[in-house]
């Protein structure tokens, strides 16, 4: 065989020559017959359709439904969700009444099979969620349950009773359940909806069939629910009723919602010819990825700025070449594959890992904790999982270590005064009294943890001060800037500063992000006891201890080969081009064994998926100028970086050429697909701008198919998270 | 409208008789497009059937917009696709093993058949976009005008992507081989 490309001439011969198995006779006459029926049945529809043009149509129930996921979608109380629910169950069946002239016809069809209209024990599965039964779920079909109290206005004594039983002993279990059970509820509420609309008059008659659905779940007592005869529902009556509290159950929603979140742009494509350069910082934090997480599991979509694709993408670790030898903390990984999501352009991976803390030796630590003890955290996910998760770290640290703690709430202090490893019981002893209460007062904390920062400096250990908050951070310092500066000279004095976030709903991840940028320091989001061990314990020599810093990465695309990149993430680590050489300019840094991915969507010249035309005026690439023999050339890569106490920057370059080119993405590592599963992921969070019809289902397979040894199951865990996510998308 | 094939046009009108010519003439066409698609001529004659009752339903809302084979061949990706994805679940790729299973044509020789076979395996791993490319137009023979029109993109598109195809298969052939 030759190594000269194929043409298409023998690519055809190919295909012509091979052997098709014949279809079984059987099977193609079973396809011709179907598809006869189905020709058939299309024809007496449209002979039909001319007789009966008022047929229901699906406008109607169109806009029901959008008022109802309009509803599903931003009222959680549980209540009026079930309300309205049966609400808009009962006016849309009587929208319907009255626009169908071939409903009698149908309820004929329902009265001969009644079961057909009763949920099945299967179905009252689906709604087994509170012993009420359609209590804590929309239940989809007006049951009298729902009618009664609404239409009436007066709950019956049976009824009264068995909500308030039930009501007391569904625990927490009925908030997650709702979660979980939401998207398959709302589905199926919309099928019964259908259903119940199809057959309006038959709802009086299939009444009694469905109320007993609750009582096969509810238990004996609830048996009595058949007894009371829902009255005929009137739209008149039912509306006006639950519709004024839905803005007050959307008020406080949206007070649930205060988690503040920079809006950044997405990268935007740049033309090569116009723009060759690309320069930003690196970026090692996860927050994003933890936060994320946090809301899909809780059941909704994280607000797009929440979602930082680099930050998702880096959550995960990587098996990137490690670098010879410990004189170069890191070398890059190259590869160039083709986009799973649009096949008319490539992805060009840059990893880069750090060198292993475990060949070097490790620094002592002069730690300094910096806990907001404020109200707010009185939550289990908030200061006792603090606690834990700072236990944790204690217990890898090395005896020389030393530890101190400040608290910050009505006001600062120090709980504990710096003290070795060796005392770790006086440690254990001083987090373990930490109790939530007061308001928050954070720049005098944390000027009192410098303060006790600087007492114990040492200038061959890593001193660091951690702050650990679940939200703003009331500054004595006050102003944002101010504080961000005071962090700057601290990093310049020695002390860096690093974020722990905690929490839901008051969280200030941008203010987060800028502290733990300016501090030379990770922001990480704890929500977790898993996550407080990959944080603290796993990745605790990268996250404590830097081998560079101020790591910047520039790349420059040769317009002979790129027509158009594209930055995938990294928004908020933009440089200026100039800024790469400029060794003022502060930029991320790299602990021991920490993994930087960065991906650039590339359009190749000549490629159909450029995005803008060509300039008519402007220049042509230059093809002379000196650049003999680089014609071949993708791109050159430049990295550069500071040793932890250095103050000038060294280089890295490599130029990025067809060498690292694969041909297919099924070439690529594990780690190479894994990374770009997790950026269309990331995007599709995003708005999904450049994923073309690149959906979950291929995310997923790609993901799933990339899993590699997940030794500590993260990367199934994000899988999880997708299967979630794809159940909650719009 | 535009129908230039009395045949499809008198099916369109909801000829039954002609609809049933219609199946006749292209069953064979989607069943082998279907097979390429899949390896498995189990799955493939799943998937043509869907395609015959897809058609069955759709027939009379062609407009000959574009010629009747695109239109075919668009519904044929479409179930095809669709097919894939949902049985992915349940039997999770042993299309590979399927394809292996085969036996080609030895006419042109061992190793010839030897490289029509892989081609099937290698086309599998080509990414979707250029997979259908290569299928329409090396092994269906639509020029680069139909095959732009059945994937609704300019002519330019299916050279680009043929050329791309190219050059992973030549790889992978080349891997396969050794």
């Amino acid at each position: 065989m030759s190594k000269q490309p194929l043409d298409d001439k023998q690519l055809s011969t190919l295909f012509q020559e091979q052997a098709i198995p014949a279809p079984s006779k059987r099977k193609r006459r079973q396809a011709m017959d179907k598809a006869l029926h189905a020709f058939d049945e299309e024809t007496e529809k449209k002979f039909q359709g001319s007789l009966h043009t008022n047929r229901p149509t699906s406008k109607p129930a169109h806009i029901f439904q959008r008022i109802g996921d309009w509803i599903m979608n931003h009222v959680m109380n549980w209540k009026w969700q079930t309300l309205i629910a049966g609400a808009v169950t009962a006016s849309l069946a009587l929208t319907l009444v009255y626009k169908t002239p071939d409903a009698p016809q149908r309820i004929q069809h329902e009265e001969m099979v009644p079961q057909a209209q009763a949920p099945t024990m299967d179905d009252a599965v689906d709604y087994d969620i509170s012993p009420e039964g359609g209590g804590s779920t929309p239940l989809p079909s007006p049951s009298p349950e729902l009618e009664a109290p609404m239409s009436s206005g007066q709950p019956s004594p049976v009824h009264a009773m068995a909500g308030g039983e039930t009501r007391q002993d569904v625990p927490a279990r009925r908030e997650h359940a709702i979660r979980e059970k939401r998207h398959f509820a709302e589905k199926k509420a919309r099928r019964m909806m259908m259903a119940g609309a199809a057959a309006p008059q038959g709802y009086h008659a299939s009444m009694p069939t469905l109320a007993m659905a609750p009582s096969s779940i509810g238990g004996p007592h609830m048996g009595h629910l058949m007894a009371p005869p829902a009255p005929p529902p009137s739209s008149a009556k039912v509306m006006p009723h639950p519709m004024p509290s839905v803005d007050a159950v959307v008020i406080s929603e949206a007070q649930e919602e205060r988690d503040q979140f920079q809006s950044v742009k997405s990268s935007p494509v740049h033309r090569v010819a116009e723009q060759p350069v690309s320069t930003f910082s690196v970026d090692v934090d996860s927050a994003s990825y933890s936060f994320v997480r946090r809301m899909i599991n809780q059941g909704r979509l994280p607000q797009p700025d929440a979602v930082r694709v680099e930050e998702m993408i880096n959550y995960f670790d990587y098996d990137y070449a490690l670098p010879q030898d410990a004189n170069t903390p890191f070398q890059p990984t190259v590869a160039i594959y083709p986009t799973p999501w649009n096949p008319d352009t490539k992805l060009m991976h840059i990893g880069i890992k750090g060198y292993r803390a475990e060949s070097v030796t490790k620094p002592r630590s002069n730690l300094v904790f910096l806990l907001d003890v404020s109200g707010s955290m009185h939550a289990e996910d908030k200061l006792p999982l603090l606690k834990k998760s700072l236990g944790m770290l204690v217990n890898t640290l090395e005896p020389e270590d030393t530890v101190a703690i400040v608290v910050y709430a009505g006001a600062a202090g120090t709980v504990l005064e710096p003290t070795s490893i060796r005392q770790k019981h006086k440690i254990m002893a001083a987090l373990n009294t930490l109790r939530a209460g007061g308001s928050t007062a954070g720049g005098q904390g944390i000027e009192l943890a410098y303060s006790l920062a600087q007492s114990n400096f040492d200038q061959a250990a890593v001193n660091r001060v951690i702050l650990a908050t679940d939200g703003d951070f009331n500054v004595g310092v006050s102003n944002i800037s101010a504080l961000k500066g005071l962090i700057a000279r601290k990093r310049e004095s020695g002390v860096f500063l690093s974020v722990l976030g905690f929490g839901r709903g008051n969280y200030n991840d941008h203010l987060m992000q800028q502290l733990a940028q300016n501090g030379n320091g990770i922001a990480a989001y704890i929500d977790s006891l898993n996550e407080a061990r990959k944080v603290l314990v796993q990745e605790a020599s990268a996250n404590l201890f830097p081998i560079a810093k101020d790591v910047k990465i520039q790349v420059e695309f040769n317009p002979k080969r790129v027509s158009e990149y594209r930055l995938i993430g990294y928004e908020t680590r933009h440089l200026a081009r100039e800024d790469f050489n400029n060794d003022k300019v502060d930029a991320g840094d790299i602990g021991a064994g920490h993994t930087v991915t960065a991906l650039y969507e590339i359009v190749p010249v000549g490629s159909p998926a450029q995005h803008s035309d060509p300039l008519r005026y402007g220049k042509k690439p230059s093809v002379e100028r000196g650049e003999i023999n680089k014609g071949g050339e993708f791109a050159y890569l430049k990295l550069r970086y500071k040793l932890p106490g250095g103050t000038s920057s060294r280089l890295i370059s490599q130029p990025i050429t067809d060498d690292h080119q694969l041909a297919t993405i099924d070439n690529s590592s594990t780690d190479q697909r894994f990374a770009a599963a997790v950026a269309a992921f990331g995007q599709s969070l995003k708005g999904g701008k450049y994923l073309n019809k690149f959906g979950y289902n291929e995310m997923i397979k790609l993901a799933l198919e990339a899993k590699g040894q997940d030794r500590f199951g993260y990367r199934a865990e994000l899988i999880n998270l997708m299967r979630l996510a794809q159940t909650l998308a719009p | 409208m535009r129908i230039k094939e009395p045949l499809v046009k008198r099916a369109q009108l909801g000829d039954r008789d002609a609809f049933a010519a219609l199946l006749e003439q292209n069953y064979d066409r989607i069943y082998r497009f279907a097979y390429r698609w899949c390896g498995h001529a189990q799955d493939a004659e799943e998937i043509t059937q869907e395609v015959c009752i897809k058609l069955g339903r759709v027939m009379g809302s062609f407009r000959g917009e574009s010629a009747f084979s695109s239109w075919l061949y668009r519904i044929t990706l479409n179930v095809a696709k669709d097919y894939m994805r949902r049985s992915r679940h349940t039997r999770e790729r042993t299309d590979h093993e399927e394809v292996l299973e085969y036996q080609p044509d030895q006419r042109a020789g061992p190793e010839r058949a030897l490289i029509s076979r892989l081609i099937l395996l290698c086309i599998e791993q080509l990414p979707e976009g250029i997979r259908e490319t290569v299928l329409l137009v090396h092994a269906e023979g639509l020029n680069h005008r139909q095959a732009g029109e059945t994937l609704a993109c300019a002519e330019g598109t299916i050279s680009w992507r043929l050329s791309e195809a190219r050059k992973a298969l030549t790889i992978c052939l080349d891997k396969g081989a050794s």
